[in-house]
């Protein structure tokens, strides 16, 4: 089982396993820094799609060497997207990852319905691996960034999601929180609602094998200390492997607070498409960065962790 | 405690104080007939009120007797109506049964807001059946009664009946909230309304009872049927009480078994400050008689 970012990305390096990154618009300190040490430790290959004489300057501007790199020449940032996209439906990549595009312009390429890597009526959504110090283990958190407020059938596929990742992280069986305010049912928090639907059906075996529980809030779901207090009956116990959130605005928060205020760092990703899409925010570390490669790369391999 | 058979109501009754059952328009045979004969069992102390000319009348026609049996004389069916409803609210009988008057003119009766019987629950029907292939008395929700239950309906519901089967005896019922199918859909609005329910009974949002649903009927009914369908739950195959998801499938269902499956049954209203008996003419005669013993044995012992 995988308990740390940094296991998770030596599993990576040492699975002998080379995958191949399209890169969109690739021509971006931020991006070239990142791939640069995936590349160099070797369980990555990047295609950079973009201007070449521009890719070939900031390469030597931040210390890397662009020998390393495939480039590939694109004229303007639409046609890198495509092209990005088409080579890794096609095969000729493993993963996509937006470098300097606009992420409107970058997602519209991925969902694109005849050439795009979302599967028709697939929903697309957005899971983080985190580590953060407070926290016994990693925790997976979704939907930091991509629907603002999930319907029900949105949260199961979220809660799929988070459930497919655990698994490759080792974890079998993992520990769903349906985050509230509360662990009450009330219809003044229609989430709570949705939450109560996705119990039964994990229980029902509509949803993969975890322990689902919700609503319940922070405490309920990640200390053990509150659950006595509180007296609630919850299979969770305050050991959670995922939350998932009632929106993205509650989300995204959360995950920032935890980097800002709380020293963690994180791995994420798309996730609904055909293959991994890496995409991340620019004010992430360089550490959460190279992470955020590195589990496109778990992701895209076969097998789970065990 | 576990009834099987609805005879067994009798046990409840013994050496508990003998309740008041007052008859709201008396003069009518069926309800007048089931009244005296829980009289003569010792079970209740009838108190008519009627047309008194009208009740010897049919007395004397079906060889009834009427003697020792308090009888208020009110021609007006409003009235007596009226009358039988006071008479419980001011605590002079423990419950009340309907004669010869509309069922929705009693219940009008029953929610006046000055002098019924409001207790700020919803008002629902409770039957409880004796079926021979099940291994104890299966209570049922609502047949009769609410049409098309929302979810907050539902909670009052089943809050009303598990305060009966607890007077009953059953410490902790099992309910089945039943759907067409064990799995949640968002095109079956009773399933999802079983999920909630189920849930809000886990966080304590309703007390003294195990909630599991959606179970389609033969889930709630035979664990086998369950095991063979990989449900793991407290309630399947050990239902105590069968919620249903509308009055359509509650009625159906509630004929069935007694066309069908021959089955016993009593029935209540419940929600108000005090059992009603409000049996229909189709209604067997034991039907009625233990219908008065199911009001007698929850009713308050004050």
């Amino acid at each position: 089982m995988i308990t740390s970012l940094r296991q998770m990305a030596d599993t990576v390096r040492s699975s002998g396993k080379c995958h191949k990154i399209a890169v969109a618009w690739a021509q971006d300190p931020n991006t070239i820094g990142s791939l640069n040490r995936a590349v160099s430790e070797g369980f990555a290959k990047a295609l950079m799609i973009g201007r070449r004489e521009q890719i070939i300057r900031i390469c030597r501007e931040t210390g890397a060497d662009p020998d390393r790199f495939t480039i590939i020449e694109a004229d303007n940032e639409k046609n890198a997207a495509t092209l990005a996209v088409s080579m890794t439906l096609s095969g000729e990549a493993d993963i996509v990852m937006k470098g300097l595009v606009g992420t409107d312009k970058f997602l519209r390429a991925v969902m694109d319905k005849e050439r795009g890597l979302l599967p028709p009526k697939a929903v697309m959504s957005y899971v983080c691996a985190v580590e953060v110090p407070a926290y016994h283990k990693l925790l997976f958190i979704t939907d930091t960034a991509v629907i603002p407020f999930p319907d029900l059938d949105q949260k199961v596929a979220m809660a799929e999601y988070a459930i497919a990742m655990a698994k490759k992280f080792g974890i079998s069986r993992p520990s769903v929180a349906l985050i509230s305010a509360s662990e009450k049912v009330s219809s003044h928090f229609p989430n709570t609602l949705d939450y109560s639907v996705m119990c039964k059906m994990a229980e029902r075996g509509q949803i993969s094998p975890c322990v689902m529980d919700g609503p319940v809030d922070l405490f309920l779901a990640c200390d053990p200390v509150s659950v006595k207090i509180k007296n609630v009956d919850t299979p969770l116990a305050g050991d959670a492997d995922i939350l998932l959130f009632p929106s993205l605005e509650s989300c995204n928060p959360f995950y920032k607070g935890l980097m800002l205020f709380g020293g963690g760092e994180l791995a994420g990703m798309i996730c609904g498409t055909s293959k991994p899409v890496v995409l991340m925010s620019r004010s992430e570390s360089e550490l959460s960065k190279y992470y955020c490669v590195a589990l496109a790369c778990l992701m895209a391999a076969t097998k789970d962790v065990n | 405690m576990v009834l099987k058979h609805l005879y067994e109501l009798k046990e409840l009754l013994v050496d508990k104080p003998t309740r008041r059952l007052v008859l709201a328009a008396a003069q009518d045979h069926f309800s007048l007939t089931s009244a005296l004969k829980a009289a003569q069992d010792g079970f209740v102390e009838p108190i008519l009120v009627g047309d008194k000319e009208a009740v010897q009348s049919i007395a004397t026609q079906h060889n009834l007797d009427l003697s020792g049996v308090r009888m208020i004389h009110e021609p007006d069916t409003e009235m007596a109506v009226e009358i039988a409803v006071k008479m419980v609210r001011s605590n002079q009988a423990d419950i009340l049964m309907k004669g010869q008057v509309g069922t929705s003119s009693l219940l009008k009766a029953v929610l006046n807001k000055e002098w019924g019987l409001r207790s700020g629950a919803l008002l629902s029907h409770f039957a409880i059946f004796e079926v021979e292939a099940y291994h104890k008395l299966i209570a049922v929700t609502d047949v009769a009664m609410n049409i098309a239950p929302n979810l907050q309906d539902k909670i009052s519901i089943v809050n009303n009946s598990v305060g009966c089967l607890n007077k009953l005896g059953v410490e902790i019922p099992k309910v089945a909230v039943l759907g067409a199918v064990e799995m949640v859909s968002e095109n079956m609005q009773a399933t999802l309304d079983a999920a909630l329910l189920s849930k809000m009974n886990q966080r304590d949002q309703i007390k003294h009872c195990i909630i599991d649903g959606p179970l389609a009927f033969d889930n709630a009914i035979s664990l086998e049927s369950a095991k063979h369908k990989g449900i793991r739950s407290e309630v399947a195959g050990d239902t105590d009480l069968l919620l249903m998801p509308d009055i359509e499938v509650g009625n159906v269902l509630y004929k069935s078994l007694v066309f069908f499956a021959h089955a016993g049954v009593a029935a209540v209203i419940l929600g108000a400050t005090a059992p009603i008996v409000l049996t229909s003419r189709s209604d067997s005669d034991q039907a009625k008689y233990y219908s008065i013993l199911l009001a007698a044995a929850i009713s308050k012992s004050e």
